[in-house]
């Protein structure tokens, strides 16, 4: 009964195929949204299953008008930012033992570590905004592709990039005075 | 700390990706989960809501429709009626939740959007709260005037005969008009208590997204 609700597109074992596989080629991404938007495991695959249902939702509309990567960095970021439910299980950031699983399972030199902390220490101190902008500026995104998935225009962006990135350099120098973050 | 210099660290945290988490099989049990996010349960309990009053009202219009050889079939007007006003109210409601949020829309566009019909939606919860209980009196009292007419000289609702044809409304009117603008002042705490705190935050991001 449920099956027959859904729109037609959504019923076809190769629209979901089609999904899957495009969902499971930038995994890496959405996990990328949901580390920084959520302090702990449970909150983070809440999030990435809140990401998913609404990709899901929303594929059937998507006619490829932008890239398949602007799209979906529209709509992580747009479910993260929205989402403004209670983080249930909200823990200090920089507590090594709640650092995301995939950091853990990769073995950096020790200075790689040290910044790879201290750089989720500081973001976990952005706003959801700014935590956005940061994630776009990492993953090399033009400001071009940043205007279309965000909406603010280049000049802005540029001037609140500037900003963003003063001030994580003003967190990490006082982390690093009061030791915060070393390992 | 130099945000360039951990690009090369951000990147590579694609390679060590765990292989269980988002597999094949995890992401299409995805695909059938219900949403939780604000909006999805915002609708979930409008449909809640739905039904209870379907629940409570047909049954109810069925027994003062057929019961008593139909002579109390003026309460299941009433209730008729009543239900259309509530169909009315949860139609616009729904449409309102539906249009409330894009999420493939660019992020401020979309914030926008939520702003904008969230605060419709606050308005149309404050409108439809405050003038449901008057508007549904007034009718109540047309309808049954309508269904059951007095017979001359008889008193109905404090219609007194003999008393002048404007007393009547003057007294109604004294005892709705402090009880809707107590209905308001309800209606206006109850919505900031539930959506007060989230219009605010997401006030702040758009305006965080407009600011230079």
């Amino acid at each position: 009964m449920l099956l027959l609700l859904k729109p037609f597109y959504l019923q076809e074992p190769a629209a979901q195929e089609e999904f899957v596989k495009l969902v499971q080629e930038h995994r890496a991404m959405l996990y990328k949204v949901c580390r920084l938007y959520c302090f702990s495991e449970q909150d983070r695959q809440d999030l990435f299953q809140e990401i998913i249902i609404q990709l899901w939702k929303s594929y059937p509309r998507f006619r490829g008008e932008s890239k398949f990567s602007t799209w979906l960095y529209r709509i992580a970021l747009n479910t993260a930012i929205s989402d403004l439910r209670k983080q249930k299980h909200r823990i200090t950031p920089l507590d090594p033992d709640h650092l995301p699983t995939q950091i853990q399972d990769i073995q950096y030199s020790k200075e790689q570590e040290e910044q790879l902390q201290q750089l989720y220490a500081a973001i976990n101190q952005l706003t959801e905004v700014e935590k956005a902008l940061v994630m776009l500026y990492l993953e090399d995104r033009s400001y071009d592709e940043m205007e279309e998935i965000l909406g603010i225009n280049q000049n802005n962006l540029r001037v609140k990039m500037n900003r963003i990135k003063e001030k994580l350099r003003k967190i990490t120098k006082k982390e690093t005075a009061y030791g915060i973050g070393q390992p | 700390m130099e945000l360039d210099s951990l690009k090369y660290v951000w990147h590579s945290l694609e390679v060590g990706s765990d292989q269980s988490a988002g597999s094949e099989a995890e992401i299409i049990a995805l695909l059938h989960k219900r949403s939780r996010g604000p909006i999805a349960k915002m609708r979930r309990n409008l449909l809640g809501e739905i039904i209870l009053v379907l629940a409570t009202y047909i049954p109810t219009i069925l027994f003062y429709l057929l019961d008593f050889e139909g002579r109390l079939s003026g309460i299941a007007w009433l209730l008729g009626l009543l239900m259309a006003v509530l169909a009315a109210y949860y139609y616009r409601k729904d449409r309102l939740l539906k249009e409330m949020q894009c999420v493939s829309c660019q992020v401020k566009s979309n914030l926008k959007l939520q702003v904008r019909t969230l605060k419709k939606y606050i308005r149309f919860y404050i409108l439809s709260g405050t003038l449901m209980i008057p508007v549904m009196a007034i009718l109540s009292y047309l309808l049954i005037r309508w269904k059951y007419p007095p017979p001359p000289g008889a008193a109905l609702f404090y219609q007194v005969s003999g008393i002048a044809w404007w007393q009547s409304p003057l007294f109604w009117i004294g005892l709705l008009a402090p009880l809707t603008i107590g209905i308001y002042y309800v209606n206006v705490w109850y919505v900031n208590k539930l959506y007060g705190r989230h219009i605010k935050k997401l006030q702040e991001l758009l305006e965080e997204m407009e600011g230079e």
